[in-house]
């Protein structure tokens, strides 16, 4: 036991993590940038209702130190016309399931190691098709990227190109989703997006560089671009994070103004349970890589399951909270490197019982939207 | 760099039971990561292969190799034939006389590589092998000498610059700036001139023209300095050295100079480049190390004497251009290797 | 005549006090070195601060709460107005008299990452300022040190190793175990928990309060979260644009806030209950730049309740409404 309490690896084990690493990176990354026909990513949605299907999903990172899982086996969906929000800890993988739905991971370290990603797309003529955005070839994923899932992201402040004025970003967009389109006709739709967005003289910000504008106005604009390509699945990360409060108010208020608006589906990634509150129609919390609970957000918020979801809600100190210390969750997030092979949560757990230092344990649906991730459940599986 | 000792771990096994998950987690020491991803890069491995053997064949090669020593002519003698041609004419015909004479010279000077001498022997009847041992001497010493000077000067004058700021950091830098305007070389001419005149020993002028080098090259070190400091000093951790009292001189050297360090030695190593070839520069203009002794430069610097060297006798100067294309592009590369190895940006 | 002032003022109560702090940032200069043109970060801002108590400011970015935690510890310059700590004025100390009142005040920063030095263990680092200040003879040093990081709920073993081995909540542990290394008496608290996630955040804030208790410390503690300043602090003061609008205790903003940007702060928090549907006020435009604030009332441009022809041409009076809660806003002043 001691000699493996040493507090760094040796340079043995940094070769053999390397070797290891290299193979399986060669094997992705060719993977990831071979030619493919379509049919070779062309599969069925598990339910029609689903615009987005993630199933299984593996994403890892291939560091140095150890294959970091950041997502290990997720799987949820996105029905259409619906908000799923994603919530969880820094580091619980919910920025990396996005950023492998849009295959953004920076490689060759990142890489989508197996799982589906299910995506119903539809083209000009409106014909629908369903794409495995996980295998689908990186050259092919402009199909998808960009048009038809837009992305918004945390720092406004850094996601505006600073040499381009906001109209010459905002016009590209349109140019690349509709070449034929003219300068007039790009123009026109990009003051109609910046007029969707709240913002109050969208002439005078088409003609203005990134940094003449505040927070709040930038992630407007970057909300416009979002739009801009009529997309059928928005996903916000952290989209009000980087922002003032009162800020954060407006933003909040104009998400759920365009949702009616426009016709898709949102998924929102946030650490804060007051905006999925808020915001979302279903909820996934997540731990450490794995979904430890999800269901609706009456489900989340007013069922808790999971212990993490309960002392989740518990230690978020409140306005309306008058009890002089606040819950916390002891301990802290474990290392993603080596996780054990029982729940992740057990050293925090205040709930643990001896079948915790068993397998990890298995989704148990508890209503036919309610899923939870903890052994105090199965019980109620074998009864039900 | 960093040790680290394992004994309160060992301590601590007595309570083995509820080992903490965080605890089993074992990270890469940060010299292991740095060591690591220095030799990621093939270049950072040839660059070091080149250095530490060019340390090795100048150091420890004249202790091996004793052959013959660095101002040690072969005297064993070299014949050396002239022909000249004379023309008569008698009765309207010509007729020409050739004449060989033999002339016995004392030094067998530029003699075709063979076992005695591995590169042959220069103009002079000095073994080249043996003076490209001794030239790289004289070159690395100088040169680190130069990068050694450059660095303190460059760290007290910048940090002094970048921590005090205002009117000491105007003055500091204008002054980097009137440096940086002066047209080094031109300069120099002249100061060799005067070391000429005032009969200095061909010995110690090249540490005298180091010392101008370094002179005219801190400003560089200077403002990298300065840079880091400036940016160093609006981090959180010294504003909080600030609130705890510190003074400035723990501030200074306890807290920002060791957070220099990863660029400045990158900025070393890189410079130690530049300064082989500034080294090689001044022998060759015949500014630097005088014959007979030798450097690299110097030993280039022997075909400007005679045409034919330049296009028959390639053993005589391609070998010092080699050692000196070798010793700056080692030293590059070992630069950029450390360059990405310490940058803490490149982590993934 | 300076001398005569500093004891006439001095409340035995209260362990700092705060008398129309002021601090400017020079934006332009002209080549003469002439200050053109300048960000007024702090205007005016007064308070007092009781031994033992907690104080929270609130505000949005660039309202000037960080500077005005870091002037007060005069890690800037003051451009005018008093700073009163143990009954002695420090405004005009010079920096090394300020260093014996240094181990006296201390400040925990928002980001966990930056504000240690990357190249020193956690040892290292907390030893340095007992030795420094010589808290402790220099063989008792360690055991100081380690009795310290228990107190703060770091393990032993974590002594020899650097701070980029640890989370985020464990740098912010370390942090605090700085601070308080030197037996302080006023910590700053400098957003504290607000780089860190939900679940660590209720831990360091109950390890602020304990602390607190064990130790007998003053906390001024600056957030941008009302939720989180409602559990710690005792009193709370609201700043907008470098001054204080409103000031009063824990129960007094709560249950009666005055001014009306407090009320909209309060709406614009998101709460974790979908069934309580938001009757939110939001605030229309953004915060105007410090460096060209609104004439008049400073808030008038997003106020809801603007009086056209008042707020946007007379700067309200900062009054006491009885209690200690203070406010500046006209409408207040109607009735």
């Amino acid at each position: 036991m001691a000699k493996t309490n040493k507090n760094y690896l040796s340079g043995k084990e940094i070769r053999e993590i390397a070797k290891e690493n290299k193979k399986v990176m060669k094997r992705l990354e060719a993977e990831k940038y071979r030619k493919a026909d379509e049919s070779e990513y062309i599969t069925q949605l598990k339910n029609s209702n689903n615009i987005l299907e993630i199933d299984n999903l593996h994403t890892y990172f291939f560091t140095e130190q150890g294959v970091v899982k950041a997502v290990n086996g997720v799987s949820f969906d996105v029905p259409t016309n619906a908000t799923v929000g994603v919530v969880g800890e820094s580091g619980c993988g919910k920025s990396v399931t996005s950023m492998s739905v849009m295959r953004l991971l920076q490689g060759p370290t990142g890489q989508i190691y197996s799982g589906e990603i299910r995506f119903k797309s539809k083209d000009k003529n409106g014909a629908e098709k369903i794409y495995d955005i996980a295998k689908m070839p990186i050259a092919d994923i402009h199909k998808i990227r960009g048009n038809q899932i837009a992305m918004i992201f945390q720092e406004p402040m850094t996601s505006l190109n600073p040499v381009f004025t906001i109209g010459q970003q905002l016009d590209e967009v349109t140019f690349i989703h509709n070449p034929e389109a003219s300068k007039e006709d790009a123009k026109n739709k990009s003051i109609e997006m910046l007029n969707l967005v709240g913002i109050a003289m969208p002439e005078r910000v088409y003609n203005s560089f990134p940094h003449e504008l505040s927070g709040g106005m930038r992630q407007r604009v970057m909300i416009s671009m979002a739009l801009a390509s009529d997309p059928r699945l928005i996903i916000a990360d952290e989209p009000t994070t980087a922002l003032d409060v009162t800020i954060q108010a407006q933003i909040l208020d104009l998400l759920r103004d365009l949702k009616d608006k426009i016709d898709g589906s949102i998924m929102l990634i946030t650490h804060d349970l007051g905006i999925i509150a808020e915001m979302a129609d279903y909820v996934v919390v997540m731990y450490a890589g794995k979904v430890i609970e999800k269901g609706t957000v009456d489900e989340i918020f007013h069922s808790p399951m999971h212990p993490y979801t309960i002392g989740l809600q518990k230690s978020k100190p409140t306005l309306n909270s008058d009890s002089d210390t606040l819950y916390n969750i002891p301990g802290n997030v474990p290392n993603p490197i080596n996780m054990p092979a029982h729940c992740y949560f057990k050293e925090r757990c205040n709930k643990c019982t001896a079948k915790c230092s068993g397998e990890y344990p298995n989704m148990i649906q508890v209503s036919p939207t309610h899923f939870v991730a903890c052994h105090l459940y199965d019980e109620e599986q074998k009864n039900g | 760099m960093e040790e680290i000792t394992k004994n309160e771990v060992m301590e601590d096994t007595a309570e083995t039971e509820e080992v903490p998950h965080e605890k089993t987690v074992r990270l890469m020491s940060p010299t292991r990561m740095v060591v690591r991803r220095f030799f990621r890069s093939k270049l950072s491995i040839i660059g070091l292969i080149m250095v530490v053997s060019l340390f090795l064949f100048s150091f420890v090669g004249p202790l091996v190799y004793t052959e013959w020593g660095e101002i040690e002519l072969d005297e064993s003698g070299k014949t050396e034939y002239s022909i000249s041609e004379t023309t008569y004419t008698v009765n309207g015909e010509e007729y020409t006389v050739r004449q060989t004479t033999e002339k016995t010279l004392k030094d067998n000077f530029l003699a075709p590589p063979s076992k005695e001498h591995i590169l042959g022997t220069d103009n002079e009847g000095y073994d080249i092998f043996v003076r490209l041992m001794y030239g790289g001497r004289i070159s690395l010493i100088v040169s680190f000498i130069a990068v050694f000077l450059i660095t303190i000067l460059g760290v007290i004058l910048g940090g002094i610059a970048g921590f005090f700021g205002g009117a000491i950091d105007n003055i500091i830098m204008r002054l980097c700036d009137i440096l940086i305007c002066l047209p080094g070389v031109p300069i120099l001419l002249i100061i060799s001139t005067i070391l000429d005149a005032s009969g200095i020993d061909a010995k110690y002028r090249i540490y005298l023209l180091m010392i101008y080098l370094t002179f005219i090259s801190w400003p560089g070190t200077a403002r990298l300095v300065r840079g880091q400091i400036l940016s160093l000093r609006e981090q959180e951790y010294m504003v909080a050295a600030e609130a705890m009292g510190y003074s400035t001189s723990r501030k200074i050297f306890k807290h920002l100079v060791p957070n220099v360090m990863p660029q400045l030695i990158v900025q070393m190593s890189l410079s130690l480049g530049s300064m082989i070839l500034y080294e090689a520069t001044l022998s060759y203009l015949n500014l630097g190390v005088k014959a007979p002794y030798a450097a690299w430069g110097t030993m280039i610097n022997i075909i400007s004497t005679n045409q034919d060297i330049l296009q028959n006798h390639l053993n005589v100067w391609v070998p010092a251009g080699i050692c000196i294309v070798i010793a700056v592009l080692g030293f590059n590369f070992i630069g950029d290797g450390l360059r990405d190895a310490l940058d803490p940006k490149a982590r993934r | 005549m300076a001398e005569e002032k500093t004891t006439q003022q001095f409340d035995p109560e209260a362990i700092l006090e705060v008398r129309n702090l002021r601090k400017c940032f020079p934006i332009k200069k002209t080549f003469t070195g002439k200050v053109k043109q300048e960000l007024i970060a702090v205007d005016n801002v007064s308070f007092k601060l009781k031994a033992g108590e907690t104080l929270g400011i609130v505000g949005e970015s660039g309202c000037g709460k960080t500077t005005l935690g870091r002037t007060i510890l005069k890690l800037h310059e003051s451009n005018g107005g008093q700073i009163i700590f143990e009954g002695k004025d420090i405004t005009n100390l010079k920096s090394s008299e300020m260093r014996e009142i240094r181990k006296k005040m201390q400040i925990i920063f928002q980001d966990p990452y930056s504000s240690l030095p990357p190249r020193s263990t956690v040892g290292g680092i907390l030893s340095e300022p007992v030795e420094v200040h010589n808290i402790v003879p220099k063989s008792q040093v360690k055991d100081y040190v380690l009795d310290l990081m228990d107190k703060c709920g770091l393990r032993d073993y974590y002594y020899e190793r650097y701070p980029h081995e640890f989370s985020g909540g464990q740098r912010q542990r370390i942090c605090i175990a700085r601070a308080l290394s030197v037996n302080p008496k006023l910590v700053i608290c400098d957003e504290p928990v607000s780089a860190l996630d939900v679940s660590i955040q209720a831990q360091i804030i109950n390890l602020l309060k304990k602390l607190q208790q064990d130790m007998n410390l003053t906390y001024l503690f600056i957030s941008h979260d009302l939720s989180v300043v409602k559990f710690i602090s005792d009193k709370i003061g609201v700043m907008y644009l470098g001054s204080m609008v409103e000031f009063g205790t824990k129960e007094d903003i709560f249950a009666n806030p005055l001014h009306p940007y407090t009320e909209a702060l309060f709406s614009a928090i998101p709460q974790p209950d979908p069934d309580i549907k938001m009757n939110r006020i939001i605030l229309k435009g953004d915060i105007p730049s410090p460096a060209n604030p609104p004439k008049g009332c400073r808030f008038h441009t997003r106020c809801p309740k603007a009086i056209a022809g008042l707020c946007d041409e007379v700067t309200p009076e900062y009054r006491d409404f009885g209690n200690g809660h203070c406010a500046a806003c006209h409408l207040l002043n109607k009735d």
